[in-house]
């Protein structure tokens, strides 16, 4: 009798156990895919938002130094709003796109930026990647 | 999976079937049709597992890759700036067009350097086969940046990394200070087919064009960790 009945439980079981055992393997795949998918678009994004605040910054250095020592006149305007753009740079964690604030941050380094053009009269082309808008999933 | 295997032992002896045993035929089809069944169970299931796999690790591979990709490509980044810095610069003083074509060119080279960068940055997978790649590609000094290189088969790599050897030792040889010499230098790099303008070469350039421009390469110390 109980030799029938563990029969019986086994194949009732059987449908969950061929289950699991699917499962698990293809649990481990997908892991491995999720991480590989998950880095193409993360690696396109991180890059997209460095290629933008790359050139913000090193636009913002080399003027900062051009204001600095070859020009006469001292405006203290432009320089105000330039150490502001690099101030706002610098506390931008860029690389990590979990930050709560990155498109609220990035709108105002963007605005203070489209700032600082204006008043230096210059309008840089910075062929900023188009590809991709989202920032996670 | 055992299971699965089980079963199709036990079907042996009912292929030998008497032709009078009426029942042999019915058990056989149950036979196949419980395989059949486990089969789809371990396809569901298999299906099912790599759904979930992929939900645990998909962000988690999202962030690992947007850091890598933001921390490389920065640095393209604040060259690109730096450049469109000079050229606004440039215009401003109403500097010779020869210079401001120049300027247009090294950022050219740089969008390719970087775009180049990320692809590769892209085709980079977890594997140790990569790895193993990456290290013989950073001892070649193939180019500064590129971690590894996935899609091109080892003979293509020698071949790009001779290339590019060649290439940078013509561009460092290359009398700094002569109007030409970055210019023969992109005509070669066109012609081999190497993507990859070498990064310490458009910094080597931009140097020479901002003593050109009267200006005191200390405008470039940002860039240092290039």
């Amino acid at each position: 009798m109980a030799g029938s009945q563990d029969m019986f439980d086994a194949i009732v079981m059987a449908d969950e156990r061929f289950h699991g055992e699917g499962f698990q393997e293809g649990y481990v795949e997908g892991s491995r895919l999720g991480v590989t998918e998950g880095r193409q678009h993360g690696t396109l994004h991180g890059a997209k938002i460095g290629s933008e605040i790359g050139c913000y910054q090193g636009f913002a250095f080399a003027w900062k130094y051009l204001l600095h020592s070859c020009t006469t006149e001292k405006d203290s305007k432009k320089m105000k709003v330039l150490e502001a753009l690099i101030g706002m740079i610098e506390k931008f964690p860029y690389d990590d796109p979990t930050y709560d604030r990155l498109h609220e941050d990035l709108d105002r380094i963007r605005g203070k930026f489209k700032q600082l053009c204006s008043l230096l009269n210059v309008q840089p082309d910075f062929k900023i990647r188009a590809e991709g808008s989202g920032l996670s999933f | 999976m055992s299971w699965v295997q089980a079963a199709t032992l036990i079907q042996r002896p009912g292929d030998e079937r008497d032709v009078f045993d009426e029942e042999a035929d019915e058990s056989l089809l149950v036979q196949r049709e419980w395989r059949n069944h486990m089969h789809r169970r371990v396809k569901e299931g298999y299906r099912d597992g790599v759904d979930a796999g992929k939900a645990v690790t998909l962000q988690q591979g999202f962030n690992q890759g947007y850091k890598e990709g933001a921390e490389v490509i920065i640095n393209y980044g604040q060259l690109r700036g730096t450049l469109s810095a000079l050229l606004s610069w440039c215009h401003l003083h109403d500097n010779s067009s020869a210079l401001i074509s120049k300027i247009n060119n090294l950022l050219d080279a740089v969008g390719q350097c970087e775009e180049y960068v990320l692809q590769h940055l892209k085709s980079v997978t977890p594997q140790p086969h990569v790895v193993d790649l990456l290290d013989s590609i950073q001892d070649t000094d193939l180019c500064h940046g590129v971690p590894a290189e996935k899609t091109i088969d080892e003979a293509t790599d020698e071949r790009l990394s001779e290339n590019n050897a060649e290439f940078n030792k013509n561009c460092s040889t290359s009398p700094s200070g002569t109007d030409y010499s970055y210019l023969e230098c992109y005509r070669t790099q066109q012609h081999t087919h190497s993507e990859n303008p070498s990064l310490t070469w458009i910094l080597e350039q931009t140097a020479t064009l901002v003593k050109q421009l009267g200006i005191p390469v200390d405008i470039l110390q940002h860039l240092k960790q290039l």
